[in-house]
């Protein structure tokens, strides 16, 4: 029953619905009626009783009637209807109560009955004599019999009277009841449209509730939360297919979502692995460049080079070749390692001798040194390309002594070093292009092919702190002046 | 809304619906049942015999109290009775009524008769047809009657003539004669009348010398009362009081309820209280209230309750045994103001 009315359509429901309901009220209205009707039959068949007296009543006039009118005329025709008005009125008077009750009614229909029956005596008697022609007796029996007739007449009227008044008084009870039930009738149809309301609404919100539940499920699914579990199917109507449909809708979106995602992943893997190729590529073009110079060849040679130097008794060229060699041993040596400030130093000391030898003595070449922070760690090939940048844009093209002055020294618990030309200086745009590593228009690339922007990103890879190094100019023609710190810390962790 | 709420929801529903159903159901069926009530009057006793009492001036309070207590006799002995002359809508004289008692097939007669012939008549026809005759405060003791209930009509004038001679010792009369009036019905030949004239006369008589002396003489005269229709009573009587003031009565005796009234009504309409004594009959509450004003000197009370009783037992013990009493004597009490007070409130009871 239930299951079925589940699967009737929407427009069936409603119409099931309010027929039920208006059944219902139908059957009350009915039933209330059917009291009503029965009401007011009861109300006629109460009148009968006095249609029956006025019938009597008539009766006794008809006998009356065609007595006098045979005593006057002796007509067969009056003595026709005597007899047959008699026989209607003692059958009618038959009808009347025989016995004494404590109902006036009663007693006054047992009192006419009695009468009745010495009045039908006494005209019978009255025909009696008028038939024997004695004018005396029947003169005397038609006095009595009239008599009787008033007493009659009287006690029928008085009758009439009391059961009116019974009646009377009947019908106002009655019309009370009447307004007693119909203020029942109307408490209980009321009741019925309170309970149809209740009903209705009821049976609705079986309907709409699926409807709602489904509204809100959109509203969510509206604002971009597809992760739902589908709906209940609670029933096959119209709601219980929308709701289908839209189950269905969003499983669909979420396949597809994860078919989207899914696709993402892969694209972004493929891309990594193109990068990946890709650097890879470029480390082994490194390595093949690197592969090309041959350090054991280039040591070889450069040691060959010294020996016959000083076999030749060259002492100073014996030197250069030495420093030279050693100056490319550190590069390929220690190319990516971490180093102590005191091998940085050396490498620079290197390099400003073969630059000396190379420029004969042009640039002066400043140390001032905290010995004891020699062993403190730092990123490899660092001094030496600030050093070569010093050289190359500071003091290259200035007249005058070039100046190059190395100071490493404590500040609280940081190891400092600072390197300080007199060159032509550097602007601030310079300096912040230099900083954020953005290329310098104009700016070569020589040397070791180790730029400045590669040097500042190492240190501040190696540090882990953006303000690890500090670039000072005062101006065009006044020298810069680099400076690094770095956490000696580093030194610890290094002696481990 | 859960599952279960909904469950809920439903039984709660459902037990409404039947509840609606049930009260229609039961207000349909208790109205029906009603309806079929209605127009039957619930007293459908039968009753073993069937009564009727036959009195004129069946409304005043004297015949009212006898009724009441012959009909409360009359249903403990699950009898019927009735005062036939309320249920019709014409008025009808005594005699009438005697002779449609005597054809509705009743079972027995109380009638308040007199000594006419039409009444002698009437109680033998009614006699020869089976029905029983019983007279009540007045009698016709020539007729076939089977009993009579009633004052013992000497008593009565005996109790009249020593309320006169109280009077008498009572009130200084300066007049010459002390005209005592009695007012009596003008029906013919009643005897019972006649005697209680009687005893009033031989009680007055019999007053001691030395008392005789102290008051003028008594002037016993009888006035009859015009009776042939409902108000003659009461006309009759008013023009009897309504004489100069010299010619006035100094007693009037009144034997019957009506009469009383009218008197002590004439006498105070018109400021006759003081210039003449009413000795009343009969304990209503207006004689009462006459007594206490000082109007009405004294009255005389049939036991109504006694009279009623007696005149229902009558009747039964001769359906019951074949004979009984032929006279049934009710008691009689003198009120007068000194124990009016204790009458007034059992009276006031009553009505």
């Amino acid at each position: 029953m239930r299951t079925r009315f589940r699967n009737m359509s929407l427009q069936i429901k409603l119409t099931s619905i309010s027929l039920v309901a208006n059944l219902f009220v139908f059957f009350i209205n009915i039933v209330l009626l059917a009291g009503i009707n029965i009401m007011s039959r009861r109300i006629d068949t109460v009148y009968q009783a006095n249609l029956q007296l006025n019938e009597l009543s008539v009766s006794l006039n008809q006998v009356q009637d065609s007595m006098t009118e045979y005593l006057n005329a002796k007509t067969s025709d009056s003595l026709e209807n005597y007899y047959r008005s008699t026989q209607v009125y003692s059958e009618q008077a038959e009808e009347l109560s025989q016995v004494v009750t404590g109902r006036l009614l009663d007693r006054m229909e047992y009192s006419i009955r009695n009468m009745s029956e010495a009045y039908l005596n006494e005209v019978a008697q009255t025909i009696e004599a008028k038939r024997g022609r004695n004018v005396e007796k029947y003169r005397s029996h038609y006095e009595e019999a009239t008599k009787l007739y008033g007493y009659i007449s009287t006690y029928i009227y008085s009758l009439n009277n009391e059961q009116f008044k019974e009646n009377s008084e009947n019908y106002r009870e009655m019309v009370s009841a009447f307004k007693t039930f119909e203020q029942g009738g109307n408490l209980i149809l009321i009741a019925v449209i309170i309970v149809n309301a209740l009903l209705i609404l009821r049976l609705t919100a079986n309907l709409i509730s699926p409807l709602k539940t489904l509204a809100g499920r959109a509203d969510e699914v509206g604002k971009g939360n597809f992760d739902l579990e589908p709906l209940p199917e609670m029933s096959r109507d119209e709601v219980g297919v929308v709701t289908g449909a839209f189950n269905q809708m969003v499983i669909s979106i979420q396949d597809y979502i994860r078919q989207v995602r899914e696709s993402a992943e892969t694209e972004r893997k493929l891309k990594e692995k193109e990068l990946m190729m890709e650097a890879h590529l470029k480390d082994a073009q490194l390595k093949y460049l690197q592969a090309q110079i041959n350090p054991h060849f280039l040591f070889n040679t450069l040691n060959a080079g010294a020996q016959l130097a000083m076999m030749e008794g060259a002492d100073r060229t014996y030197e250069y070749v030495q420093v030279m060699a050693e100056f490319f041993r550190y590069n390929v040596k220690k190319g990516s390692k971490t180093v102590t400030i005191g091998e940085e130093i050396e490498l620079v000391d290197n390099y400003i001798y073969i630059l000396n030898v190379r420029f004969s003595g042009d640039i002066l070449y400043e140390k001032e040194i905290d010995s004891s922070l020699m062993n403190v760690k730092m990123p490899s090939m660092i001094l030496q390309p600030i050093v070569e940048n010093c050289v190359n844009h500071g003091i290259r093209d200035m007249m005058g002594e070039g100046r190059i002055k190395m100071k490493v020294y404590r500040q609280d618990d940081k190891a400092c070093i600072s390197i300080e030309d007199n060159g032509i200086g550097m602007s601030q745009e310079m300096i912040d292009g230099l900083l954020n590593g953005t290329p310098i228009a104009g700016t070569k690339k020589e040397s070791n092919g180790i730029g400045m922007d590669n040097v500042i990103a190492r240190l501040k890879l190696f540090v882990g702190d953006d303000d690890v190094i500090h670039i000072e100019s005062e101006g065009e023609g006044k020298g810069s002046k680099f400076i690094m710190y770095l956490s000696t810390d580093s030194r610890e962790t290094a002696d481990v | 809304m859960t599952p279960k709420n909904r469950k809920y929801n439903s039984i709660f529903i459902g037990l409404i619906t039947l509840v609606i159903v049930a009260l229609t159901i039961v207000l349909v069926i208790n109205f029906i049942r009603y309806s079929r009530r209605f127009g039957i009057s619930n007293d459908d006793t039968a009753y073993d015999r069937y009564y009727v009492m036959i009195t004129d001036n069946s409304n005043s309070s004297f015949w009212q109290s006898v009724y009441r207590s012959a009909l409360e006799t009359a249903e403990s002995n699950n009898d019927c009775l009735e005062m036939i002359s309320d249920n019709l809508s014409r008025d009808y004289s005594v005699y009438e009524l005697m002779e449609i008692a005597s054809i509705s097939g009743v079972d027995g007669i109380i009638v308040n008769a007199d000594y006419s012939e039409e009444m002698t008549e009437l109680i033998d026809r009614a006699t020869a047809n089976g029905i029983q005759v019983v007279t009540i405060y007045n009698d016709n003791s020539s007729s076939e009657r089977l009993s009579y209930v009633g004052m013992s009509n000497y008593n009565l004038g005996k109790q009249y003539g020593e309320l006169i001679l109280k009077l008498a010792q009572e009130k200084n009369f300066t007049t010459d004669t002390i005209e005592v009036v009695i007012f009596a019905d003008t029906k013919p030949g009643d005897a019972g009348q006649n005697l209680m004239f009687t005893a009033v006369q031989e009680t007055v008589d019999a007053e001691p010398d030395e008392m005789r002396e102290t008051h003028p003489p008594f002037d016993i005269t009888i006035y009859g009362v015009d009776t042939t229709n409902e108000f003659s009573v009461e006309e009759s009587i008013k023009t009897f009081l309504l004489k100069d003031r010299e010619s006035l009565p100094e007693i009037v005796v009144c034997l019957n309820e009506m009469d009383t009234i009218a008197a002590y009504q004439t006498v105070v309409d018109y400021n006759e209280v003081g210039l003449v004594n009413i000795l009343g009959y009969y304990d209503s509450e207006v004689i009462l209230n006459g007594i206490d004003r000082n109007v009405i000197y004294a009255t005389i009370s049939a036991d109504t309750e006694q009279m009623g009783r007696y005149s229902v037992n009558a009747l039964d013990e001769y359906f019951r045994y074949g004979y009984t009493s032929q006279y049934f004597t009710s008691d009689i009490s003198v009120i007068t103001k000194d124990n009016v007070a204790q009458y007034m409130g059992e009276d006031t009871d009553e009505n």
